[in-house]
This record gives C-alpha cells, sequence and structure tokens, in this order.
C-alpha cells in the first residue's frame, strides 16, 4: 500500500482500467480516430519524408515482423515500423487534432499496430484490448495537458506530441503489453526521458518525425519497462528543484487519476476530435471556409471570380508566429500559411492534396493574390482551437467590402464530420496506395473492432 | 562564407573545421577524455542498466554492425552500438563533466566510434578523423552551453547530455560522415527534435539512458540528414528552437575558423576518481582528510560511537540531497552518502557503491548522524563549490576540513599515471591486457593511427594479434 502520487495514479489507472469502463460514445469516437489516421497514414506513405524515414528504418529490420503503411511486401521491426507509420501519418499535417492542443492518434495507433504483430499468436489482443489500450494512450495525452493552462493555446515552445504523445504511446504500449503497474509507472518515467520537441521544426519536413518518435519512443519506454528498467517513480508529480515532467511547461500543477470505477468518464467522451478536410494545420480550416464563404458572395457580385477587381485581402487571425507565412516557399511552410490556404481557397474554390505541390505552391495567380494580402489579429481572436475564427474580407478596387467569416469549420468538434465524409476521407487517401477490397475490408474491421478476435489482422491488412 | 544565421554559422564551422586547427593542449586534452571515457564505459558494461539496454537493443540486428564494448560475442547496428555504449558510459556516472556543466564525452565518443566501423562505402577512418570529429562534438556542446546563463550552474530542469549532448553528437557524426553545410545545419535541426530530458530521472537507473540516447539519437539525425531530411535551418537562433530549453537564451556566432580557439583550450574537463555525482568529489576529498586527523588522535580506528553529529556545508543541490539512499543510483547522488563512506573508509572506490556497502550498518548510523548546510556563499556551480565536512565528537570537539579544488577537477587535473590506472582498473574488469594496453597505445597515438577501426578492435576484447591487425601509424 503506498502513498498516492499523481505518478502511481496514473500508473494504477493504465493497469486497472477495463473494456467495460469505455462508453459508447467513446468507442464511436476512438474508431472514427482509428479509421482517419490509418486513411491518413496510408496517403502520407507516397510522401518524400516517408521515403527518407523508411530507407534509413530498413537498415535495422531484422525482426521484421511490422507492417508498413502502404508497402504491402515490407516489414521492419516494431518500433522502426511505428515511427516510420507516424511519419507517414503526420507527413502532411492531415491527422487529428484535440483540445487541448496536440495530435493524439498519431502518437499513439502506430505502436499499437506494430505491437500487435509482435505478441506471440497464444498472446494476441483482441479488437476490445486494441480499443481500450488506443483509449488509454488518448485518456493519459488529454490528462497530461490538463495539467497546465499553457497547453490550452496554440503551442510556442515545446510541439505537443513530442509531449504528451511519448507518454500517450508508453501508456498504450503497456496497457497493450499487459504490464504490471509499476512497470506501467517506469514506462512513463522513461518516456519523459524521451520527450519533448521543440517548435521551431513545425513548418519543415521535421516535423512528421515529431509524431514519428513519440510513437516509437513511447513504445520503446514501455518496452525497456517491461525489462525491468526503472526511473524516477515521481515523474509527474511536482518535485521542486529537480525537474520531472514539468520541464516542458512553465505553469504546472498535476492531479491524480481517479481508479476506474464504474464512473469512470474519458476525456474523449466529453470533448472531440477534429478531422481535417485537407492537409493543413488546422488553424487554415477557418480561413479557409471565411474564404469560401467570401468567394461565392464574391461571385454572384462579378459574375465570376475576378482578382483583378480585388484591391486588398484582409485575414483577421489570432496571433501565432509559425502559422503566419507571407509567401511560403515549401510545402510544409504552405502547410502552416494562413495567407496560402486562405488565397488557394479564394483562387480554386477548394483546398486538397494537390494544393501543395510544388507547381501549385508557385503559380504565378496565387502569388498575385498573396502580395494583396494584410493581417490583423482581432483581440478576441484568441490563439486557441475552441475559440479562434477566421475572417476574409475582400476589398474592392469599386470600394465595396464582402466578408466571409467563420467560427467552426465543418469537422470541427462542434460540427463534426458525418460519417459519410469520413468514410469518403478515408477511401480517397487509402486508394492512394491500396485497392478496393482491402480498402473495404478495414473499413469493415474497425467498425467491427470490439468484435476481432485477433487485433493483429488490422495491422496485417495494410 | 559567411553565414547570415547562427546555425548557419555553426555548420560552416563543423563543415570547414580540419585537422590543422587542431592544438597541442586540445589534442592532449581530448586524448585523455578518449581514453577515460572507453575505460569507463568498458565497466560500465557490467552493470545491470547495461544488461538491460542491450536484451532490448539485440531486438535489432542487421548486416551492418558495431562493436559492443567489452563484448566480442555480439554486435549491434550502429544506432543500437552507440546506445548500448554511451550507456555504458554513464552508468555509473563515472564519466567526465565540464563547465559549464555536462558530460561531454559519452554523448559523442560512442556514436563516432559505432559511425567509423560502419561507414557507408566501406571507407576506412584514420585516427585524427576521429579526433577532428570527437573535438568538434565537444565544441558545439560547450558554444551552445554558452549560449545560456542558467547553464553555468549545476541543472535544475532538464539534464544538459540530453540537451547539447544531442547536438554534440549529431556535429561530431556530421563531421565524421564529412556532411555538406546544408547538411551540417539539418543534422543539427533534426537532433534538437530529439533533446531534452528532465532531470528527476538523475539518481535512478533511467539517467544512463541519457547519455546513451544522446549518442544515439546525435547519430541518427546526422544519417537522416545525410539521406536528404530538412529541418529547421534556424534551429540554433529562434527560441523556439534549441532556445525551448532554456529561460535565458542568447545565441552567438562562433569565432572564425582561423587559429579557431577551441573552448577545451581554455578550459579542461574534471575526470572522476570514484564513480559518483561530482559534486560528491568535493565532498569525498574533505571527508578523507578529516577522517586522517580523527584516527591520527585515536590509535587509526575511527571514533564511531564517540561521532555526536557530522554536518556538511554544500551547495544547494536538490537532487543530490538524500539523507538515507537505497540503491546505487541514489547512493551515487548523495553527498551525505559519500561523506559518511569517506569518513568510514578513507578513500571512495567502485566498491563504496555495492548493496552491501550501501546497507551497512555502521554507515547507515553514520549518516543518520548527518546534517547539511547551505552556505549562501556556496553556489551550486562546479567552478566554484565548496565543500566543507566537520564532525562534532560527544566532548564537543570538531574537526573540520575544507574542501576548495578535488583532485581532478580541471583546477587539479589528474596526473598521467592516475589517468591510465583509472582506465586499468575500469578496462581489465572486462577486457585482457593485451587489448587495454592496445587502447592505450592507440589513444595516446591516435593522430597517427592510419585506420582507426583498431580501436573497435581492441575494444571487442580481441587479444590475438593477426597480421592485419597491426597498429600502422603513418
Amino acid at each position: 500500500m503506498w502513498l498516492e502520487t499523481v505518478t502511481s495514479s496514473f500508473a494504477s489507472f493504465i493497469h486497472a482500467v477495463q473494456p467495460e469502463h469505455l462508453s459508447k460514445t467513446v468507442r464511436d469516437r476512438s474508431k472514427r480516430m482509428i479509421l482517419d489516421s490509418i486513411g491518413v497514414g496510408l496517403v502520407g506513405s507516397t510522401t518524400h519524408v516517408f521515403d527518407i524515414a523508411l530507407q534509413y528504418c530498413r537498415l535495422y529490420s531484422s525482426v521484421a515482423v511490422s507492417s508498413v503503411y502502404g508497402k504491402p511486401g515490407v516489414k521492419l521491426s516494431p518500433t522502426l515500423a511505428a515511427f516510420t507509420n507516424g511519419v507517414a501519418t503526420h507527413s502532411m499535417d492531415f491527422d487529428d487534432t484535440w483540445h487541448p492542443a496536440t495530435h493524439p492518434s498519431g502518437a499513439v495507433l502506430p505502436a499499437l499496430l506494430a505491437a500487435s504483430q509482435m505478441l506471440p499468436p497464444s498472446t494476441k489482443p483482441n479488437g476490445m484490448d486494441f480499443l481500450l489500450a488506443f483509449n488509454v494512450g488518448l485518456e493519459v495525452q488529454g490528462r497530461l495537458m490538463h495539467f497546465s493552462t499553457e497547453a490550452h493555446n496554440i503551442p510556442k515552445r515545446f510541439h505537443p506530441p513530442s509531449v504528451v504523445g511519448t507518454l500517450g504511446s508508453a501508456a498504450a504500449t503497456a496497457k497493450l503489453l499487459a504490464l504490471s503497474t509499476a512497470q506501467c509507472a517506469h514506462a512513463l518515467g522513461i518516456a519523459a526521458s524521451l520527450a519533448g520537441a521543440p517548435m521551431a521544426n513545425a513548418a519543415t519536413q521535421a516535423k512528421p518525425l515529431h509524431i514519428g518518435n513519440a510513437t516509437r519512443l513511447g513504445f520503446e519506454a514501455a518496452l525497456l519497462a517491461a525489462r525491468g528498467m526503472e526511473a524516477n517513480p515521481l515523474i509527474l508529480d511536482d518535485i521542486p528543484g529537480c525537474s520531472g515532467f514539468s520541464a516542458f511547461y512553465s505553469v504546472y500543477q498535476p492531479k491524480p487519476l481517479s481508479t476506474p470505477s464504474d464512473h469512470h468518464e474519458f476525456l474523449l467522451e466529453k470533448q472531440d476530435i477534429a478531422f481535417k478536410r485537407f492537409p493543413a494545420h488546422l488553424g487554415m480550416h477557418w480561413v479557409v471556409d471565411a474564404a469560401l464563404s467570401v468567394r461565392n458572395l464574391f461571385i454572384n457580385y462579378a459574375g465570376s471570380f475576378s482578382p483583378s477587381l480585388i484591391r486588398t485581402i484582409v485575414l483577421k487571425i489570432p496571433v501565432s508566429k509559425y502559422i503566419n507565412r507571407p509567401f511560403p516557399s515549401s510545402e510544409h511552410q504552405a502547410r502552416h500559411s494562413f495567407q496560402f490556404n486562405a488565397c488557394t481557397a479564394l483562387l480554386d474554390g477548394e483546398v486538397g492534396l494537390s494544393s501543395f505541390t510544388e507547381s501549385s505552391i508557385h503559380r504565378q495567380e496565387l502569388r498575385e493574390l498573396l502580395d494583396k494580402v494584410v493581417v490583423e489579429h482581432p483581440e478576441d481572436n484568441v490563439a486557441n482551437f475552441d475559440k479562434m475564427y477566421g475572417e476574409v474580407a475582400l476589398l474592392l478596387h469599386s470600394g465595396d467590402v464582402l466578408t466571409g467569416k467563420c467560427d467552426t469549420f465543418y469537422g470541427h468538434w462542434r460540427k463534426p464530420l458525418s460519417k459519410e465524409s469520413l468514410l469518403k476521407k478515408f477511401r480517397s487517401n487509402a486508394s492512394h496506395v491500396l485497392q478496393e477490397e482491402k480498402i473495404e475490408t478495414i473499413i469493415t474491421m474497425v467498425d467491427n473492432l470490439e468484435n476481432l478476435s485477433d487485433s493483429s489482422q488490422l495491422a496485417c491488412s495494410l | 562564407m559567411w553565414a547570415k544565421t547562427i546555425t548557419g554559422n555553426f555548420a560552416n564551422v563543423i563543415y570547414g573545421l580540419n585537422a590543422n586547427h587542431l592544438t597541442d593542449q586540445v589534442i592532449q586534452r581530448s586524448k585523455r577524455m578518449i581514453l577515460d571515457t572507453l575505460g569507463v564505459g568498458l565497466l560500465g558494461t557490467s552493470t545491470e542498466v547495461c544488461h538491460k539496454v542491450t536484451q532490448y537493443s539485440k531486438i535489432y540486428s542487421s548486416d551492418i554492425s558495431s562493436t559492443i564494448w567489452g563484448h566480442l560475442d555480439f554486435r549491434l547496428p550502429p544506432l543500437y552500438a552507440a546506445f548500448v555504449n554511451g550507456v555504458a558510459v554513464h552508468s555509473m556516472d563515472f564519466d567526465d563533466t565540464w563547465h559549464p556543466a555536462t558530460h561531454p564525452s559519452g554523448a559523442v565518443l560512442p556514436a563516432v566510434i559505432a559511425l567509423a566501423e560502419a561507414f557507408p562505402q566501406k571507407k576506412k577512418i584514420s585516427g585524427l578523423d576521429l579526433l577532428l570529429a570527437f573535438n568538434v562534438g565537444i565544441e558545439v556542446q560547450g558554444r551552445l552551453l554558452h549560449f545560456s546563463n542558467e547553464a553555468r550552474n549545476i541543472p535544475k530542469r532538464f539534464h544538459p547530455p540530453t540537451v547539447v549532448g544531442t547536438m554534440g553528437s549529431a556535429a561530431a557524426c556530421a563531421k565524421l560522415l564529412a556532411l555538406d553545410q546544408l547538411k551540417c545545419k539539418n543534422a543539427l535541426a533534426i537532433a534538437a527534435s530529439y533533446a531534452g530530458a528532465p532531470l528527476a530521472n538523475a539518481a535512478t537507473q533511467t539517467k544512463p539512458l541519457h547519455v546513451g540516447n544522446a549518442a544515439k539519437h546525435g547519430l541518427e539525425a546526422a544519417c537522416l540528414a545525410s539521406q536528404g531530411l530538412q529541418g529547421n535551418k534556424q534551429i540554433l537562433d529562434m527560441e523556439s528552437g534549441i532556445g525551448a530549453f532554456y529561460t535565458d537564451y542568447n545565441p552567438q556566432t562562433l569565432p572564425t575558423l582561423q587559429s579557431y580557439p577551441w573552448l577545451l583550450g581554455q578550459q579542461d574537463v574534471a575526470i572522476k576518481r570514484f564513480p559518483a555525482h561530482l559534486g560528491t568529489h568535493w565532498v569525498a576529498d574533505a571527508a578523507s582528510s578529516v577522517r586522517r586527523k580523527l584516527v591520527e588522535s585515536s590509535d587509526n580506528l575511527l571514533p564511531l560511537d564517540k561521532i555526536e553529529k557530522v554536518t556538511l556545508k554544500v551547495p544547494e543541490v536538490k537532487y543530490v540531497n538524500r539523507p538515507s539512499p537505497t540503491s546505487e543510483h541514489e547512493a551515487r547522488h548523495s553527498f551525505q552518502f559519500v561523506a559518511c563512506s569517506a569518513l568510514l573508509d578513507g578513500t571512495m572506490s567502485v566498491q563504496s557503491f555495492t548493496s552491501k556497502n550501501i546497507h551497512r550498518p555502521a554507515l547507515q548510523e553514520l549518516l543518520y548522524k548527518t546534517q547539511l548546510e547551505h552556505p549562501s556563499d556556496n553556489t551550486p556551480s562546479f567552478e566554484s563549490l565548496y565543500c566543507e565536512v566537520s564532525v562534532t565528537l560527544r566532548d564537543n570537539t570538531t574537526i573540520s576540513d575544507r574542501c576548495n579544488t578535488f583532485y581532478g577537477h580541471w583546477r587539479k587535473p589528474l596526473k598521467k599515471e592516475d589517468l591510465e590506472k583509472k582506465f586499468q582498473s575500469n578496462a581489465s574488469t572486462v577486457l585482457p591486457a593485451e587489448a587495454t594496453e592496445g587502447i592505450i597505445e592507440t589513444v595516446y597515438n591516435l593522430e597517427k593511427v592510419e585506420d582507426c577501426s583498431v580501436l573497435s578492435r581492441f575494444l571487442s576484447g580481441q587479444s590475438a594479434r593477426e597480421p592485419s591487425q597491426k597498429l600502422c601509424f603513418l
């Protein structure tokens, strides 16, 4: 019987939580996340950054048992498969986003898929075990983010997936591997020493590694804990003069998790996820919807989209340096540019995968529009995914002003994607690398995940 | 080539430094560091933490492989060799310490040695190449530490080897791989995303992984950069780059390459005489001295039952303040433990930290009587701290002594004989005499070694001298 510390409460939760504790809402929401994450990973396997990661990992592929998205003939060792698939998932910034801000699924799913293929046939976790472990990974991430008010806003210092994602992955894999309570605590502790990447690599080709490493290193932490490695048992607690997990935050107030009883409420119950409709930073989705709305107005006004009539484009956006880029020069920068996404939406009437190709990024008509953009930061536009809005105003040479505003884009948790829209996104993504039959198999498998007798079948079908 | 950013400047320097820039002083000091690090690592292969990471790493074996120090029976891919050997180096907290504070060699040496063995296109790496890359790795760490005032004191938030060590490893490997300026920048950028572990895992079994991971991840970053992966080319310039790990961050450009002023030339490292946190070395010297005075006046026996209390005047360093440590990792991070051990035994050694010695009743008794005081003039910096040990007897007499500079500190460096003695004592626990002598000879003549893989062969314990393994001097 030990003193209840925050760290030990997390360990107890991870160890003791059971499938019965998952409510229907949580199960449904998490299955949607799993499907979207797989689809995003599949299309991500066509990217350049993915190629580099895969090539690198193939050097070390001896115990090659785990599948790689979009590469049916290729297997890698479990943690490197997790790494590669994590990179794929975040390669286009197309993966889910939560509140407080992080990309939760990409940090957890690849590790679980890889781990499921690693375990011997006699101990293969079933679909329910898998779904439970996935939710443990999400829950731990969410709870950790609630330890700091800093986490509620769009990040400035450390990229959240690299902080909470690593521990989420450690928790999820510890659960899947059925580690003891003490081992769960150590997995979290070891993972903390593998967490934390600076924001500066967002909007670069290295950003996808943040998710790749979160899922891989969290997995590694669990594997080390399983082998008896020990870390600080107070890693999540407040340790004056010697930082634990608090090192990543300037304000840190940890709280214990209640041991799961009949009424444990997962955060996913109260707070759903946002799914992206196009592969760019979440903030872009507001300005795009606002831009599409004003574009319609403009077409009604002028008969067609005539850029020459526009004198200035005013964007009203929150303050966030790493997504404010007037003239992005790479796809990674373009995915993190309010200006680029607004102008693309105005010009094309939509934003999709092809909006971020080299030729699309550098086209003359787009540059001309970008030249007309000015940015404003209204005080009421907070850098927070729950509260921000996007407004696009077209100031015409004629003196007329047309405005479009978006408070909640379609796909945000307040206006979730319908089942049809989600499936459409998945099919569109998966079809880049998989045949129709396989695509439908995955959809059915995820939909019936609780009834799957051997969850490694999911990984094998990728 | 003049760079507009500090990151670009670092890349230019990493790229532009060559063997001619190495001064005699720097060569001499870095060879001492290399020798000490190898010895400490070899000894460390016998630790439990090292066994665990080895077991783990064996999951991943491939065609390309590098030596695991002290092992002839198996090899690992370079990434995991760097990891395991790095863990070995820091497993007992026996490795070197610099100012500003970090453990510089353990983050770099395992990575460059592993990489040199598994070089793409089977290219031969000379001893001089290795020595240069090593020094680039040390230099980058030192320069980064100077970007923050916070770094001057003993850390509280992030464990320095995990921040600057990862960057140093990336720089060293980038140098060895002869990456161009652009790829050097990217290596640094990618490495930053692996950097940073919280201090709370110090004094636990996970701490050695900090150095292992620094070596491993720096190597990985350089390899990924070599394959064309790109990151933020202003990673050292931005507050949201490496600045994320510090509360005050002021990056500066490096000096010009002309007669390059290496930091190691201006500031030597401290080499430890026993395997514990550097702060405890002051305590040990002061306590040993007090003990000598005590036994003089009582027939060469420590008058244990006459001791009323033991007072230690030390700087305030929370993670080394442990009144009753229960594990070896805690004991290595305890002012109190080292003071009492040194009082009891007269000297500290590897043996001081065995389970038996940690739990002996005489020691427990003495620990119970020990208190810490934190004088305000005792700053928590390895450059300026001191330790005073006072033993008060039942008759109210007090015997004290103070240590300002322990033997092994950069102000009082270990003599050559003592450095070698430490190495031999460490290395001989796992290697035959021929191999340990071979390592000493190779390191002392490193600049002249044609193919540094000979070092790796000795490290694996190969003792039979086949014609192809003869040391080749230029």
